[in-house]
């Protein structure tokens, strides 16, 4: 079904958190009572860097309109440095997303401590207007790949 | 009609599932902020799973003792075979309900916690919109757990035993406290003697030489301590629970095997040479010692002499040597350096001690004093910005601006304390990462300085930073206490179980992953031509599965099946 351009566009937001910093972060901001966007999903996983190209390409293909991948600030990880594995693999990410007509910039990758219920609000938030902002995902169940 | 597939201990079979949603009121945390009749009712009426039985209930506290019997009881007498609680977050009661499960037939690997207080009713103030997206997650959840497999605890017996390598003051307080009927200790020293720095220490603490030499006799009359003097570590592999060591003896290069569960590394640190640069500027010849080497003098019978014989008039003692170029406080030198002045004063009340110090750093609760006793025996302290020795001739630049010059009898330096020459070697044997300073990295700064990447390998004493005797010793014992409570004679361990797996069938044993594991958990199994996790010892952090390009790897209970189904719930 076509949305029409007035009906206000709300994206569905996919957000992978690590269990050892992030996924804590959004617990404090849980219990700090911030307020959080509903268009956004949390999907735990142990650690950023299991998050592989296929599982986030194929979250778009299904049709996520932009997704979040928040771990632990570099020299935190709980594995030592599978944050770091996590950027590299990110940064050329990004550069497949621009020959599939994706904007870059619906990918986002945070570090988020579990002591920043705070910024974990704010980052989820800003994210959600800049998704918003973008519109809809172009590629959303295209037949393309 | 489809049915779930459900592996059993080593045979399949087919059974019709029966999934148990239980929602928990959390009190008015949850109750009071979605509507969970309406949930109840939807997911009561969820049509999705033709062939899957749902039971859907609410209860007050399902984390109470009342709610986990309740809990208990419902498992068995439904006879689920999945369960998904709708409660908090898993990092709250993941385990109490694992425990719940584990006292009933259902595997707790096929329940699953879905965490509808902190990510709905406390972050969504809209009852209405709380409710949708709590529900959301919750057919996420029945979805996930049709997709959860079974795993099992596989329980490892483990060697008590433990290496401890240094033989300083650290290293000897880890062995003494580790030994005892039923652990054996094997404490491997580089050199010919016990005792590291500290027996060249003077004075630290009263009675500081009988506290050494009483440590010294006990290790030697310890008889579950075995002692390898002048011996070196030449190869580790294994993990906690299980290392195999091999020895290599300095003199005669013969090499001895040994097994320990555990590994404590204590191999201390030495001075950093402050060398001759634009600000040190001397000859061997000239009167300008190290803290280190007066302290020696000062422990021998005739104290601190000069190289003519007698005994200095004036002494600069210079404080943060290489503290700029290393970038981190050693933490004690202002202390020893108060305790030297009293030394010297102790030998001669006339000489005139001059202190340099950019910061004072007196972190111990009784350094205060010895600071005030070296004011009140008439020790200057000027703190400088800048200062630069040509032998004994002082030229500084104070916090005024204001520049001068002294000439003293003696300088003497406190250079930063440095980690000592095998670190790095040591390092890659026992696949322990370096700090950005060249110790050796702890796990955590302040919950875990003791513990490393590698579990079973712990860093004790000056091998993890600077730090004086005191904390050093303090060191040790925290690395005892953890070894003690985790290594229990006769007790097998439990390693982690949401671990990675290789499909043997899918590798081509290219050791891509072998490559990214932080832990060394992967090797490659060269008959076979394929890559093989170690089990032990992965932890399960997921890093090698991108890393794969045949798709062989599987990170249990977050497959790709599981989070693919979790990506389609989050997108329905």
């Amino acid at each position: 079904m076509e949305k029409s351009s007035e009906i206000e566009f709300t994206p569905a937001i996919v957000g992978f958190l690590c269990n050892w910093c992030t996924y804590a972060a959004a617990d404090l901001a849980g219990s700090s009572k911030l307020e959080l966007p509903p268009s956004f999903t949390v999907i735990r996983v142990m650690c950023s860097s299991r998050i592989d190209h296929n599982l986030l390409l194929s979250t778009f293909f299904k049709g996520a309109d932009g997704i979040l991948v928040a771990g632990c600030h570099p020299g935190d990880c709980h594995y030592g440095e599978g944050n770091y594995y996590a950027r590299r693999r990110f940064a050329l990410l990004k550069k497949v997303m621009e020959t599939l007509d994706l904007a870059p910039d619906r990918l986002q990758l945070s570090w988020v401590s579990a002591a920043e219920g705070k910024r974990y609000a704010e980052v989820v938030n800003e994210f959600t207007k800049k998704i918003t902002e973008l519109g809809p995902n172009p590629i959303k169940n295209s037949t393309r790949f | 009609m489809k049915e779930f597939e459900m592996r059993e201990a080593g045979q399949d079979r087919k059974m019709r599932a029966k999934v148990g949603v239980y929602v928990c009121e959390c009190g008015p945390n949850i109750g009071g902020k979605i509507d969970l009749d309406r949930i109840l009712s939807d997911l009561s009426g969820l049509d999705d799973y033709q062939d899957v039985e749902l039971v859907v209930k609410k209860y007050g506290f399902l984390c109470s003792v009342p709610g986990k019997e309740f809990l208990e009881e419902e498992i068995k007498s439904n006879g689920f075979t999945h369960l998904v609680i709708g409660a908090c977050s898993p990092r709250d009661h993941d385990s109490t309900f694992m425990s719940v499960c584990s006292k009933t037939d259902l595997n707790p690997y096929l329940y699953r916690i879905i965490n509808i207080r902190e990510h709905c009713s406390w972050v969504i103030d809209d009852k209405e919109k709380a409710t949708e997206k709590a529900e959301s997650y919750l057919r996420g959840g029945i979805a996930r757990v049709l997709r959860q497999s079974e795993l099992f605890e596989k329980p490892l017996d483990i060697n008590p035993d433990v290496l401890v390598i240094g033989g300083g003051i650290a290293g000897m307080e880890a062995a003494l406290s580790l030994s005892g009927e039923d652990r054996r200790v094997f404490l491997v020293e580089k050199t010919d003697r016990l005792g590291g720095v500290s027996l060249d220490l003077s004075g630290l603490l009263p009675g500081q030489g009988f506290v050494i030499s009483k440590k010294i006799e006990s290790i030697m009359e310890d008889r579950n301590i075995r002692l390898f003097l002048n011996t070196r570590i030449k190869a580790v592999i294994g993990f906690l629970g299980n290392f195999e060591i091999e020895l290599v003896s300095e003199e005669n290069a013969e090499t001895t095997d040994i097994m320990a569960g555990a590994i404590v590394v204590a191999t201390g640190c030495s001075l950093s040479e402050p060398g001759v640069s634009d600000h040190f500027s001397y000859e061997a010849s000239d009167e300008v010692y190290t803290s280190l080497s007066v302290e020696k003098m000062f422990s021998g019978d005739e104290g601190v002499k000069l190289r003519s014989g007698e005994q200095p008039s004036s002494a600069a003692l210079i404080h943060c040597v290489g503290r700029e170029e290393k970038n981190y406080c050693s933490g004690i030198c202002c202390s020893y350096m108060m305790k030297l002045a009293g030394l010297f004063k102790n030998q001669s009340s006339d000489i005139q001690i001059t202190e340099f110090y950019r910061d004072i750093c007196l972190p111990q609760k009784d350094d205060q004093e010895r600071y005030k006793a070296a004011e009140a025996a008439g020790v200057t302290f000027i703190r400088i910005k800048d200062i630069s020795i040509k032998g004994t001739d002082v030229s500084f630049e104070m916090m005024n601006g204001e520049k001068s010059k002294q000439s003293f009898d003696m300088v003497v330096l406190a250079p930063a304390l440095k980690p000592s020459a095998d670190t790095e070697e040591l390092a890659d044997l026992l696949t322990v990462p370096l700090d950005e300073f060249g110790f050796f990295q702890e796990v955590h700064k302040m919950t875990n300085p003791v513990g490393t990447s590698t579990d079973g390998v712990f860093i004790v004493g000056t091998a993890h930073g600077p730090k004086g005797v005191s904390d050093s010793m303090q060191f040790a014992r925290a690395s005892a206490g953890q070894i003690l409570t985790r290594l229990i004679p006769g007790e097998q361990l439990i390693p982690e179980v949401k671990v990675t797996e290789i499909l043997e069938a899918y590798c081509t044993g290219c050791g891509n992953c072998l490559e990214v594991c932080v832990y060394g958990a992967i090797y490659s199994d060269d008959s076979r031509g394929i890559s093989v996790v170690n089990e032990a010892v992965c932890r399960g952090c997921g890093n090698c599965f991108g890393s794969c390009p045949s798709g062989a790897l599987r990170t249990k209970h977050f497959t790709n099946t599981q989070l693919y189904q979790e990506v389609d719930e989050a997108l329905r």
